[in-house]
């Protein structure tokens, strides 16, 4: 009964839900968050996560005979967090450079400044 | 604590006896605990003091009781102990009233708890290891709610909803709620109960620590943590169950049986002693249940009510039979053996009540307005044509996922008992609040003597006949290509007709700008925007008429506008109604802005070139005008029209110069043929100036040199 849940803010989710309502709101046990960056990805403990219905994307079932085999590979903590670092000042960077090419011709796309905001 | 909890259980125990008999006990109670202390445990203080526990006619009981249970003939031990065990719990939620059940009922469930510890002879806490079965010795019960709260009436209510209203025991659900506040034995109950006994027929790997929960949690009583709902145990698939109770020893709060005199009962939503939801217990079974028998086996797909879609429902079908099987083949996969603890937190009534509500809120009159609903049926019906085509199938009729018609329900239980209050609270339940706000908000209407109110009251009436057109037309419009009745045509129109009525729009009223209706809608944010939503609807006069007003009291308009400027919201709309304007009625609306008023010297026109909407209003005048003016369309003006014409443009450039520029506010929008206007009629230098002072784009050469 291991869900995993994608959350507005991009975090996945892996734990047991044990409770929900008309909301979505969840509770989730012995929660762990997944964070993926390429093939790899890392998993971080965080217990119970009690996770308010209206920023969940989805959730769904975790199929366990299938969870083992992923092509990803899992690696500690802080290696994936600093890969996720990584990632996301090379995604600001190239998103800059973006900017400012498209000033350069005159358009200005305004930056969102929250990332679920649209 | 055990020793000094004794004399609380048996106070409790003995509250349905007499008593003369109380006393006794009390008394004989001391001097038991003085041998017990003295002499340990003592194995029969029953027989010092006969009177204490119970009355004698619980040994036969007893022992009729456990024959009963030990109707397979096997070894009394382990099962009895299972069965005592099952008994236990139900008996003690049922049976945390000692007096309604029936006394005879609580002496068994004490003296099979005893019983079973006896068999154990665990090293419980209470020291209650008692060689013999027929020794009757009070185990701690929970202290009941009626004794401890004189308010309580009936504090089974809640638990017996809660014990009996498991799908397994679906068939006796109406009788079971009927007779709940009477007499129906709960162990008889458990055997009905299949799902119970087939538990039972595979002794448990080790019910030591199985009953040491048991034990242990009758112990905490209250002071467990009364929030937590007994995990759902029936529902558990058989071979789980015993282990289930060896886990919930090992790290759990022990999951009480759910107590419905709890203290913190009052608001959550899953209190037992109201209802659940919207619900209540005795319309349960009506609605949300369907005689099957299956339901036991629904672990792992939702309640068998819900209708999912086919192919959901297939998949999920499959996924149990591969379950089975696999189980069958071997030992359950790498998560099973370590039995979840914390699993069933949610009982399948909570979850079939979740399902409930959002499948209500799925059920809609109004089809079109759901957008998943209308692209996912496109899809599917594109597919379908599709495969159509390639594989020349029969044409499979799109399978529609069928929402059960859940009728709300609206009916309430008459008497709500909130346990922990004295006597009954009022409670009053409302399930439509807005209709419920709308009609104090109507009755009220009539009273209101506030000009402003009654304003914003017209206004969201007007509004929401409004919307009401918006809809239709919508409707039409979405109904694809499908011809309008010419009926439903006039219908709408009607419609409109009546809401600019109720508008009571009056050119040139006599009346004080205070009293006019109109205006005073205007002057709310919103009454602009609902005039510059019906502007729109309204036939051509209709529109010429609200311009010509809305001109007329211009300064006014603006006047009260200084705060809101929301103005500009009735720019749009009444551009296209300028632009749809004849030559002789546009004069007529000009003419509005170069009268003078009478309160002051400046004219509207003058006024208006201060203000964003005033300006831009007045320029997609002119450049009407000059649209028609330098058309070919011919004019059939009135006479005196031209003059009226030319002077108005005088007027206007007499005062574009004359106003300083910093008072002067930008457009909205700035046509641009006004300077080819002022070109006709001025010299080139004022037309220069004008230029700059309208910041209007330089002329284009040809146009220049034709000034």
């Amino acid at each position: 009964e291991k869900h995993l849940v994608l959350l507005r803010d991009g975090r996945t989710l892996i734990g047991y839900l044990r409770s929900i309502d008309q909301f979505a709101n969840l509770v989730l046990h012995q929660t762990v968050e997944r964070i993926h960056v390429g093939k790899k990805y890392g998993d971080i403990p965080r217990g119970i996560f009690v996770v308010r219905g209206e920023n969940v994307v989805l959730l769904g079932e975790i199929d366990l005979e299938k969870e083992s085999d992923t092509p990803l590979q899992q690696v500690s903590i802080e290696e994936i967090l600093e890969e996720q670092r990584v990632e996301l000042q090379a995604k600001q960077e190239s998103e800059k450079l973006k900017v400012q090419a498209l000033k350069a011709r005159g358009l200005s796309v305004p930056r969102a400044d929250t990332l679920d905001e649209y | 604590m055990a020793e000094g909890g004794e004399p609380v259980i048996l106070e409790d125990f003995l509250l349905a006896e007499d008593a003369p008999l109380l006393e006794m006990a009390e008394e004989d109670e001391e001097l038991d605990l003085y041998n017990e202390m003295t002499f340990g445990l003592d194995q029969y203080p029953m027989e010092d003091t006969p009177k204490l526990l119970v009355p004698p006619k619980m040994s036969p009981e007893m022992a009729e009781v456990v024959a009963e249970e030990t109707e397979a003939g096997e070894e009394p031990g382990p099962e009895v102990a299972e069965q005592l065990e099952e008994l236990g719990e139900p008996l003690e939620e049922g049976g945390t009233e000692l007096e309604q059940v029936g006394s005879e009922l609580e002496e068994e469930e004490e003296e099979l708890e005893t019983e079973e510890q006896d068999d154990e002879q665990e090293p419980c806490e209470e020291p209650n290891d008692l060689g013999d079965p027929a020794v009757m010795r009070a185990v701690q019960s929970k202290p009941t709610l009626e004794s401890q709260d004189s308010a309580v009436l009936d504090s089974r209510i809640g638990s017996c909803w809660a014990e009996f209203g498991k799908e397994g025991m679906l068939a006796m659900d109406p009788v079971m709620w009927g007779s709940c506040p009477g007499s129906v034995p709960p162990h008889r109950m458990l055997e009905e109960d299949k799902a119970i006994l087939q538990v039972l027929e595979r002794p448990p790997p080790s019910t030591n620590m199985a009953l040491d929960f048991l034990g242990s949690s009758i112990q905490r009583g209250y002071g467990g943590s009364p929030r937590l709902k007994r995990p759902d145990l029936r529902l558990m698939s058989p071979k789980s169950f015993p282990q289930r109770f060896l886990q919930q020893t090992a790290g759990y709060t022990s999951p009480v049986p759910f107590q419905p005199g709890s203290p913190t009962v009052g608001s959550p939503p899953q209190s037992l002693a109201m209802h659940f939801g919207p619900m209540s217990p005795s319309l349960d079974p009506a609605l949300l249940f369907s005689p099957s028998a299956s339901s036991q086996l629904n672990l792992s797909t939702p309640s068998h009510m819900t209708q999912l879609h086919p192919q959901h429902q297939r998949i999920l079908t499959q996924r149990q039979q591969q379950g089975r099987q696999v189980q069958s083949v071997s030992p359950k996969k790498q998560w099973s053996p370590k039995v979840d603890p914390h699993a069933g937190l949610m009982t399948s009534k909570e979850k079939d009540w979740v399902i409930k509500v959002e499948m209500i809120q799925l059920q809609s009159e109004n089809m079109d307005d759901d957008y998943y609903y209308q692209w996912y049926y496109h899809r599917l019906e594109r597919r379908q044509a599709e495969e159509e085509l390639m594989g020349g199938r029969n044409k499979v009729e799109p399978l529609k996922l069928v929402t059960p018609f859940i009728q709300k329900v609206e009916t309430y239980d008459s008497v709500v008992r909130i346990a922990g209050s004295l006597g009954q609270v009022a409670v009053s339940t409302c399930y439509s609040p807005r209709r419920a706000i709308d009609a104090v908000h109507h009755a009220l209407v009539e009273e209101v003597g506030s000009h402003r109110l009654r304003a914003l009251h017209r206004i969201e009436k007007l509004f929401l006949q409004l919307l009401e057109v918006e809809e239709a037309e919508r409707k039409v419009s979405l109904a694809l290509g499908k011809e309008q009745q010419p009926c439903e045509q006039e219908q709408q129109s009607q419609e409109v007709d009546s809401i600019y009525q109720a508008l009571k729009i009056r050119v040139c009223s006599s009346e004080e700008e205070a009293e006019d209706e109109f205006l005073q809608l205007l002057c709310v944010r919103k009454g602009k925007k609902l005039v510059a939503r019906l502007l729109p609807h309204l036939t051509r006069e209709q529109g010429e008429k609200t311009l010509l007003t809305i001109t007329h009291h211009l300064p006014f308009l603006m006047k009260k506008d200084v705060l809101d400027e929301s103005l500009p919201l009735l720019y749009s709309p009444l551009n296209e109604v300028v632009g749809r304007m004849t030559f002789s009625k546009l004069i007529k609306v000009l003419q509005e802005l170069t009268q003078p008023l009478s309160e002051s010297s400046e004219l509207p026109l003058a006024m208006a070139l201060k203000n964003q909407f005033g300006i831009s209003l007045l320029y997609s005048l002119l450049s009407h005008g000059e649209r028609l003016l330098s058309s070919d369309v011919p004019l059939e003006p009135r006479s005196g029209d031209f003059e009226a014409w030319t002077d108005t443009v005088y007027l206007v450039a007499r005062e574009l110069s004359q106003v300083p520029k910093a008072s002067l506010v930008e457009p909205l929008f700035l046509p641009s043929n006004l300077l080819s206007l002022f070109c006709r009629y001025l010299d080139k230098q004022t037309v220069h100036h004008l230029e700059a002072k309208m910041e209007c784009s330089p002329l284009a050469s040809e146009a220049a040199m034709l000034c």
